[in-house]
């Protein structure tokens, strides 16, 4: 094959194929080659009988000299077989007794003696009909002593032997495709059951990720074969996420060593009396504390898989974080507000978590909307949790970018550090949420949260 | 005012020290769970300040010490945003208020004086906010040093503000508060009355503004300008 077939199980199944039809081949055809020898051996008997059997039918007569008187119908049979069968009889001296053509008798004379061992001869376009003739020639005693016979049928004469071989040849022949269809089958069905394992294996595999680097491949029903480059895939696994794991608690620990001494310089600052660049300090700090924050953040979404079987009160979750925002957004000059479902709207997830995503998007509505500007937090009957500004909005060619970490749109005031809404997007994969994008008239962003119901 | 700080970070504790010195707090260290046990059963403090991650055990456990040996003190809790299930099961122990690290000082301190604020706690006598004092006791109220005359439920609803100075106060807590004020069935919703404190205030010139946040409840900050 000159073309690689990628597919094992095709390729299994189509040399098994090749190999069932060879074998089959040989099986079909050591088959006909014995098949003949038995006819053959057959035949050879046949013609033996048949010289006893005219030895048999030879006596002396009244003078002494050796007779050929057969039976009626065997007499019978030697005429009307039309030269089917041809014989001859001479006795020890070498004359003639009987024969049935005098063509055979003058090809005998030529031969040696016949010998007790019978030996057997091919005629080749003998005789007037021209055919081709098996016989033996057998030294044998009679009544008339020992005769020298020579029988000879035409070749394939024989229709009981060649009939039964033709039958046994097409039999054979005939159960051949089935036999080999069935058992490539079976073949392909054993190919496909032994290849399950990876099968599973490559489902297990399609399912790692960074947010799953804990899975590993099972080894358990995998073939022998394969085993080794499970385990390696495997072994693989096991140092990548040695070297997450190292990086992330690198993150958080980094995070939380900075906490302590951003809490110290924050305070020292606080409580300074001083000019414009002492608050222009004190902006700067409050930023870096963000970023530490949501850097903390990042590493705890990415390091613990987050609890979100809790039922949970959207509605007051909202209203925790637009009440502790409240003074922020005063503070900024801007306003905030709840409209939305006024009962409890329950779902199942992370309060915290789910507070702490709130929280992100109204950071980012906040420092996206113009001064003076309202921003609103809408809590959906549906389980909708949305957060609406009238900031320029987000160009539509951006918005598949948003959610990536570190991203930050061209031309945007360098606020952040680009970490909110990734933040976001974990927190609503880990809860399976969708979260959407939308414009608001006649100008502004909308991001919504729709949560699965309870 | 006798204050305690139990936080294991000296460098912070020292700042603490002195600044809430400054804002006229007697402020003790205690840098360690067992320290803070100890003081808290010899001395009766007026708030204790306790961060959660201490060396030598829970906050937690000094927490349910003190409220153990009977101490009704307000506590407040500082911890880490990360740990926000400590902040929830320390509310549930008995804490008064939480400040997540790294906080403001001085958001510190007006934590400090809203629960020493608080019915009972040792400043609960007289709110000040701005230029408004307000004596809940007496229910006297002065803007500018003026006496102002104000209907029971606004001078309710402008306690819970000033309690709360600089913080959300929800709708929710005002309607409670106002329900216990008299029986009969009140016709005016809460933001009727809010209006008029509103209007009452601006017309004695108070230094303070009422925003409301739409859907949760009212804020009371100092007027900017």
């Amino acid at each position: 094959m000159s073309r690689r077939i990628k597919s094992l199980q095709l390729r299994l199944t189509l040399e098994l194929a090749l190999l069932f039809l060879v074998a089959s081949s040989l099986a079909v055809g050591g088959l006909i080659y014995s098949a003949s020898l038995t006819a053959g051996s057959l035949a050879d008997r046949e013609l033996g009988l048949r010289a006893e059997d005219l030895a048999r039918h030879v006596s002396l007569d009244n003078a002494g000299t050796p007779r050929l008187e057969l039976p009626p119908e065997l007499k019978q049979a030697y005429d009307a077989a039309g030269q089917q069968s041809v014989f001859e009889i001479r006795d020890k001296e070498g004359r003639l007794v009987d024969g049935s053509t005098p063509e055979l008798g003058a090809m005998m004379g030529r031969w040696p003696a016949a010998d007790s061992e019978p030996s057997y001869f091919q005629l080749s376009r003998f005789g007037p009909s021209g055919r081709d003739y098996s016989g033996i020639s057998v030294q044998l005693d009679s009544a008339a002593g020992p005769l020298s016979v020579l029988v000879a049928q035409v070749a394939g004469g024989n229709q009981l032997v060649d009939s039964i071989l033709r039958e046994f040849v097409f039999d054979v022949a005939w159960y051949v495709p089935p036999f080999v269809g069935v058992a490539l089958l079976l073949a392909t069905y054993s190919i496909r059951r032994s290849l399950r394992p990876l099968r599973t294996v490559s489902a297990e595999a399609s399912a790692i990720g960074p947010g799953s680097i804990s899975i590993r491949l099972p080894e358990a029903d995998v073939p022998t074969e394969a085993l080794p480059l499970v385990v390696a895939i495997n072994r693989a696994l096991d140092r990548l996420e040695q070297g997450f794991t190292t990086q992330r608690r690198f993150t958080a620990n980094a995070a939380h060593e900075l906490r302590t001494p951003l809490t110290i310089i924050t305070a020292r600052l606080d409580s300074l009396e001083g000019n414009g660049q002492l608050s222009a300090l004190k902006e700067e700090i409050a930023r870096m504390n963000r970023l530490v924050e949501q850097l903390l953040c990042v590493a705890r979404l990415d390091s613990i898989a987050l609890d979100v079987s809790s039922p949970v009160d959207l509605r007051q979750v909202a209203e925790e974080v637009v009440g502790s925002m409240a003074h922020l957004a005063l503070a900024a000059g801007r306003t905030i507000a709840l409209i939305g479902a006024d009962r409890p709207v329950v779902i199942t997830g992370n309060a915290v978590a789910i507070g702490d995503a709130l929280r992100n998007l109204v950071e980012n509505a906040l420092a996206h909307t113009a001064p003076g500007s309202e921003v609103i937090v809408e809590v959906g009957r549906d389980g909708g949790l949305s957060v609406l500004d009238s900031g320029p909005g987000i160009p539509v060619e951006d918005r598949p970018r948003i959610f990536d970490r570190f991203w930050r749109g061209k031309g945007v005031r360098t606020e952040g550090a680009g970490l909110g809404l990734a933040i976001v997007m974990e927190i609503a994969r880990a809860h399976g949420a969708s979260i959407a994008v939308s414009e608001r008239a006649p100008s502004g962003a909308r991001f919504e949260l729709r949560f699965r119901p309870a | 005012m006798r204050l305690l700080v139990i936080e294991d970070e000296d460098r912070l504790s020292g700042i603490l020290k002195s600044k809430l010195g400054e804002a006229g707090f007697a402020v003790d260290i205690a840098g360690s769970a067992g320290d803070a046990e100890a003081a808290l059963e010899l001395i009766n403090y007026d708030v204790a300040i306790l961060d959660l991650g201490l060396p030598d055990g829970d906050g937690l456990a000094v927490l349910a010490a003190a409220r153990r040996l009977g101490k009704t003190l307000p506590i407040l809790i500082l911890t880490a945003r990360d740990a926000v299930e400590d902040r929830v099961s320390g509310l549930n122990a008995g804490a008064d208020d939480y400040l997540t690290k790294p906080f403001a000082l001085t958001e510190l301190i007006a934590r400090i004086k809203a629960l020493l604020r608080r019915p009972g706690g040792v400043l609960g006598i007289t709110l000040d906010a701005g230029n408004v004092r307000l004596d809940t006791v007496g229910r006297d109220l002065t803007v500018a040093e003026m006496p102002v005359n104000l209907s029971r439920r606004e001078l309710a609803i402008l306690e819970q503000m000033m309690r709360r100075f600089g913080r959300i106060v929800p709708k929710a807590v005002l309607e409670e508060k106002l329900y216990g004020i008299d029986e009969e069935p009140d016709s005016n919703p809460i933001p009727v009355h809010v209006h008029h404190l509103r209007r009452q205030l601006q017309a004695a010139n108070a230094s303070l503004a009422i925003h409301t946040i739409r859907g949760v409840g009212y804020i009371l900050t100092e007027n900017k300008e």
